[in-house]
């Protein structure tokens, strides 16, 4: 029988029926991502839409600096990117630390001018500038040869390339991290030095196989991949035929990655490369430097880390003349290393780190890595959530407060005075028959060199100054340092006066740090002979020591104690230094300390209860009474005696075992592990919670109120439960409109610490008088381009700190983004973790000032800083739910305390302001067995109520969205939902897939808070402090009451839709066709 | 049997190979979902309906194909129906899987049991459009001789 074309109509309609639906599914993902989707394609689908007018003014509350905007206020790509350059090279040159310098014969540091230099290792062409993931130095850049030996620079032909991982092989593949660069180049003063063309030539070609780029990883077995003699020498023979003309000095870069979520692993290093560790120079590191010894008689070598790289044997070689560590330097970093090789600045920077001879002698090491409870698969019900990690990992940080250090340090201490078995050869690593401090340590914490001398004397007794508020009971002392610093030298310089305090220690008593940092100034730029004085204010709480077992009388536990006895306060160059000066101050003989002792740089205070009460820190700047919060970080407040903690009393008896197969015993631990935190109500009586009441206040018009403002309550209470769980809920990019108050849904958030990660010419505020536009030849400029943090920190500047800050700031209004996820404010606990290029330091002084002044310039400009990750993320390793035991004591006084000064902020706190922090993204990991997200403790006792944080304080990315409930209890304001938009249309409560688990049988929905007064109270508190933080950033510049939204008709989203349109009329013709074709036929039959 | 499997054409066999493909699909939807708690798909119950409907609609399309004739509307709307079903359930799992995805290939590689899920997703989204595309071909063809 004859069918005609009825199959092919048929055919061809079921087809595209599926080709239609297909266009539907791109059309209906498209818009659910349509945030995610603009950020990546540089479109903006939705339009943010306020009328300027003179009643309802926009972009008045921040503005850009006039430097870099035009005449008519308009945005100055070319003075962005120059104030970028300059800033960069100021990071580098106040950062780089100078930890060797053999200027013997005219040796060393700086070179002379014009000299005709060789560089060595592949590092030295293809630098670590930033890291390949989390924080990435991106776009355009100066190279070391560049800086060096050019004047300007050459951006079209060199843009930084990052690691990217093939996820099937797990092999990396190199990645540019800018298609091109047209815009404009930029002049500088070089080195002016001759840079040996034949090296570069070899190590670029060689580059072509070994693929390094300028952001990298660590691996769990890593390789640096430095090249052999044998392969510079098979791409070209005759290459030390070129020493001759270029051996004035040759310098050697040796680099190690820092990267988001990989770490070092102890051991885990290729076999065959000569070295046992991965921060250990290999053989091919080490024949380089043998080739830079035969090629001149003055060798640099440059520590391109974050990551401390064990060089004790370089520090001990003589023919090895300068060392300086130049950290990650950012995309222009290397003119400020330049400016240093060749004398235009002297180097003033100190390490951020302890550089140990083997970093396997931290006693935190001993507890590091991969840890999985014995019987956790038997216990645990829980899983790892939207992160997938395993729910058993653990660590157990057994090193108590002794990390960095505050361990080399104190077990010197005690080691000079025969206390606590310091000497036993129990944890020495360097030395076999004693631990010996000058085997053990190459380079001390905060250490550096110049290429000038100053000299520091303290010119009277600290003003030390101490106030009770007889209300609240906060108690304010403080200590004022005034030092004169003298160029005693023959160039100008800066000088960093480092303070350092020491408490009596009783053996047997609360642990004490030997010698701790209490805070910090740089000088001026010193001409020879000229003086300066800095004051430097010492806040003490900060020497006080939490004992956890401190009776509080008032049925608590724990609190500060400032014991009374005598404190030792000193400057030096470094932690070492200042405990020598305060041990010379002691009366402990100079030939039994290593290195050299002042006693004339420290200084002794009596501290009786009289001058300060003992417990005069237990209450916090808020008024709050401190007492302890953390006891269940602890491992055996669970199971009692399982874990020893490395004690002063003690060292070679306490010095921490590896506790592997810990296995769980306690119910108690077992339920915390399984996230049975809290139980959400359906029955509590909530009608005294006010929600949807009638107000004519709106949002724009909060701007600059006080947190207590009455109006607050008036605006939250005009919201829906629904709008506030919204909101409460899903923390962005994407935030949810509320149109109650008339907010609009936004993209607000970006990372990271080194730079906004927008492109310049991609601003989510388009409408912005200094917006720049598409049309601007350097709009794809993208502003990630600082140093990272370790070697922001080590400028030890606090000026400088906020001029960054201040700049980002600007980087915000530029690009639209009012709430930025950095800087990263966790502090170093060993040198393995591969996060610590995104941490400041191991000292939680340096990280929390260096933190506090970044946030305080960038809320100048209104970016929101919201540091991370609140707190222990010590390892990346089982990042997602690993659980860190530890002491409350190390909790507080080490990783807790760099967030605090952030947060308290008492620099800058007047009577009028509260300053401080007003964000924070939430570690993946917990404390104890308890999640940081879903502790009440940690986000609500301490962060609100100790501190007295208001702001917006999200998880990390999709982080315990288990735990709905519970995290919103904790005080959490809300969850990291990135690539999440749309909200109440096409993304909703109840069909976001995000939360569509929950460990307690809930379901997310509307309708699930109505019967919990408690977690209706939390999304309104939580709304409070997200509006609050809002109200008071640069989103504030383009709200009035005309604000709304307006959809636009992107590139992408005509594509989709035509193609619907389409595959919809072809649809339908070739259903029409079948019909046709089909009564066609009936009839033939007929 | 032997007597209606002689009059079935090729497009009968070839909805059966659809047939098994969607039963496939949802198998390993379902494993998708269950692997992990922290990684179950959003409406999964709507999603498994949806599926299964799809199935039968297949069926039910063999089946009125046998009694109406090739070609005939009923059977043309319930594969038409089938194809909708299965795309949207595609959809579903890849609204559900997106952000799973953009982790696995950025911030969270080492998420071990999310490259189990992502596997078993793309596994079962391959089989659903194995099934359509069958179903396409099928459409073209005669059901029976």
């Amino acid at each position: 029988m004859r069918t005609g074309k009825k199959p092919l109509w048929r055919g061809l309609t079921v087809l595209f029926t599926f080709v239609f639906s297909l266009t539907v599914i791109l059309g209906v993902v498209a818009e659910s991502y349509k945030a995610t989707i603009d950020t990546a394609l540089g479109t903006l689908s939705e339009t943010f839409v306020s009328e300027d007018s003179p009643e309802n003014p926009l972009y008045n509350k921040f503005q850009p600096s006039a430097e870099l905007l035009n005449a008519d206020g308009t945005g100055n790509s070319h003075a962005l990117i120059q104030k970028a350059i300059d800033l960069n090279r100021q990071q580098a040159a106040e950062g780089a630390v100078l930890l060797k310098n053999n200027t013997e014969n005219g040796q060393g540091l700086p070179l002379a001018a014009g000299s005709q230099v060789s560089l060595f290792g592949i590092r030295s062409k293809v630098s670590l500038i930033g890291s390949c993931f989390g924080v990435t130095a991106k776009g355009p850049y100066v190279s070391l040869e560049q800086a060096l030996s050019q004047s300007k620079t050459d951006f079209k032909n060199t843009i930084a390339y990052t690691f990217n991982k093939n996820h099937q092989t797990g092999e990396y593949s190199r990645g540019i991290t800018l298609d091109s660069w047209n815009g404009d180049e930029f002049e500088f003063e070089g080195g002016g030095f001759g840079v040996n063309p034949v090296m570069s030539e070899i190590y670029g070609k060689l580059n072509e196989t070994y693929l390094h780029a300028e952001n990298e990883t660590p691996d769990e077995n890593y390789n640096p991949g430095e090249p052999s003699l044998e392969e510079i020498s098979d791409v070209n023979p005759a290459y030390a035929d070129s020493f001759a003309q270029y051996g004035d000095a040759a310098i050697v870069v040796v680099g190690r990655p820092s990267a988001e979520s990989k770490d070092y692993l102890p051991g885990s290093v290729v076999e065959g490369l000569g070295a046992e560790e991965p921060l250990q120079l290999t053989d091919n590191e080490k024949d380089a430097i043998k080739l830079a010894k035969s090629c001149s008689d003055n060798v640099i070598v440059l520590v391109n880390t974050a990551n401390s790289i064990e060089i004790d044997e370089l520090k001990r070689d003589p023919e090895i003349d300068a060392i300086l560590w130049i950290g990650f330097p950012g995309s222009y970093g290397m003119l400020g290393v330049s400016d240093i090789l060749c004398g235009r600045v002297s180097p003033s920077g100190a390490l951020p780190d302890i550089y140990a001879a083997s970093n396997m002698s931290a006693p935190a090491m001993q507890n590091m890595g991969h840890f999985q409870y014995a019987n956790g698969e038997e216990m645990l019900t829980r899983g790892a959530g939207k992160t997938g990690g395993g729910a058993g990992n653990y660590i157990i940080e057994a090193e108590g407060i002794y990390t960095g250090y505050r361990y080399y340090e104190t077990r010197y201490f005690d080691s000079v005075l025969g206390n606590g078995n310091a000497t036993s050869p129990v944890g020495a690593y360097a030395s076999k028959t004693a631990w010996d401090y000058e085997k053990e340590v190459s380079y001390g914490f905060g250490y550096g060199l110049s290429y000038t001398t100053f000299t520091q004397e303290f010119e009277g007794q600290p003003e030390i100054q101490v106030t009770t508020d007889p209300e609240t009971g906060v108690c304010d002392a403080t200590a004022t340092f005034h030092v004169k610093v003298t160029n005693t030298g023959d160039v100008a310089g800066k000088s960093i006066v480092q303070i350092y305090g020491q408490a009596p220690y009783t053996p047997g008593g609360v642990e004490k740090s030997a010698v701790q940092l209490l805070n910090f100034d740089k000088s001026d730029l010193l001409q020879p002979g000229e003086s300066q004085t800095v004051s430097v204010e010492v806040d003490l709480q900060y020497i006080a020591s939490y004992d956890s077992a401190y009776d509080n009388g008032d049925g608590t536990t724990g609190t500060y104690v400032l014991d009374p006895g005598d404190y030792y306060f000193a400057a030096g160059n470094g932690a070492h230094d200042a405990l020598n000066n305060m041990m010379a101050a002691q009366g402990i003989a100079p030939e039994s300390l290593v290195g050299a002792s002042n006693a004339a740089m420290a200084v002794k205070t009596a501290i009786t209860e009289d001058m300060i009460s003992k417990t005069a820190f237990s209450v916090s700047k808020t008024g709050e009474k401190i007492s302890n919060q953390l006891e269940y970080a602890d491992w055996n407040y669970f199971q009692p005696g399982e874990v020893t903690y490395l004690s002063r009393t003690d060292w070679a008896g306490t010095y921490p075992k590896t506790y592997t197969d810990m296995t769980l015993t306690s119910q108690d631990l077992i339920d915390k592990l399984n996230g049975k935190y809290y139980t959400i109500q359906k029955d509590d009586d909530t009608s005294d919670i006010i929600w949807g009441a009638d107000s004519n206040l709106m949002f724009h018009e909060m701007y600059g109120l006080d947190f207590d403002d009455p109006k607050w309550d008036e605006l939250l209470n005009k919201m829906t439960l629904e709008e506030a769980q919204y909101l409460a809920t899903f923390g962005g990019p994407s935030i949810p409109g509320v149109a109650s108050i008339g907010t609009v849904e936004t993209y607000m958030t970006e990372n990271a610490g080194n730079g906004v990660a927008v492109n310049l010419n991609a601003s989510k505020d388009p409408g912005a008088p200094w917006s720049i536009p598409a049309s601007d030849p350097n709009g794809n400029w993208h502003p990630e381009i600082f140093a990272n943090a370790p070697l922001t920190a080590a400028s030890f500047n606090p000026d400088l700190y906020k001029a960054v800050g201040e700049f980002i700031g600007q980087e915000g209004l530029f690009t639209g983004i009012p709430i930025l996820w950095g800087p990263g404010l966790n502090t170093h606990r060993h040198a393995y973790n591969g996060r610590n290029g995104e941490y400041y330091s191991e000292d939680p002084v340096l990280s929390g000032v260096a933190a506090m002044e970044f946030a305080i310039g960038a809320l100048d400009y209104g970016l929101i800083a919201a540091p991370k990750h609140y707190a222990f993320n010590d390892q990346e390793t089982n990042r997602g739910g690993v659980a860190p035991y530890m002491l409350e004591q190390r909790a507080r006084e080490t990783e807790l305390r760099a967030y605090q000064i952030a947060f308290e902020a008492t620099k800058y706190d007047t009577e009028d302001f509260d300053a401080g922090m007003r964000g924070l993204m939430i570690s993946f990991s917990k404390i104890g067995p308890v999640e940081c997200t879903a502790s009440p403790e940690m986000m609500t006792e301490i962060l609100k109520k100790e501190w007295g944080f208001k702001g917006y304080a999200v998880t990390d990315i999709y982080d315990d969205t288990d735990l709905y409930g519970a995290v919103l209890a904790s005080g959490a304001t809300c969850f990291d939902t990135r690539g999440i938009s749309g909200f109440y249309g096409s993304t909703t409560l109840e069909n976001c897939s995000t939360f569509a688990t929950q460990v307690d049988g809930s379901k997310v929905s509307a309708k699930l808070l109505e019967g919990d007064a408690v977690l209706q109270n939390a999304v309104k508190d939580s709304c409070h402090n997200i509006l609050y933080a809002l109200s008071n950033s640069n989103l504030v510049n383009r709200y009035n009451s005309t604000t709304h939204i307006e959809q636009t008709m992107t590139w992408w989203r005509a594509a989709y839709m035509a193609a619907m349109a389409v595959f919809g009329i072809l649809l339908l013709a070739s259903g029409a066709m079948y019909v046709v074709s089909s009564r066609r036929k009936e009839r033939e039959v007929q | 049997m032997s007597s209606f499997l002689k009059k079935q054409g090729a497009g009968f066999y070839v909805n059966i190979l659809a047939v098994i493909a969607a039963v496939a699909a949802l198998i390993t939807m379902v494993m998708c979902s269950t692997i992990s708690e922290g990684d179950a798909l959003n409406s999964f119950t709507l999603l498994v309906t949806g599926a299964v409907a799809g199935i039968l609609l297949i069926l039910a399309a063999l089946y009125a194909s046998n009694r109406f004739g090739n070609y005939d509307f009923v059977s043309t709307i319930a594969v038409m129906a089938a194809v909708a079903l299965f795309s949207a359930v595609i959809c579903g799992i890849i609204m559900s899987r997106i952000l799973l995805i953009s982790g696995l290939f950025s911030w969270n590689s080492k998420n071990m049991v999310g490259w189990q899920v992502f596997y078993a997703s793309v596994t079962s989204i391959v089989c659903y459009v194995v099934s359509i595309v069958l179903m396409i071909i099928g459409s073209f063809m005669k059901t029976v001789r």
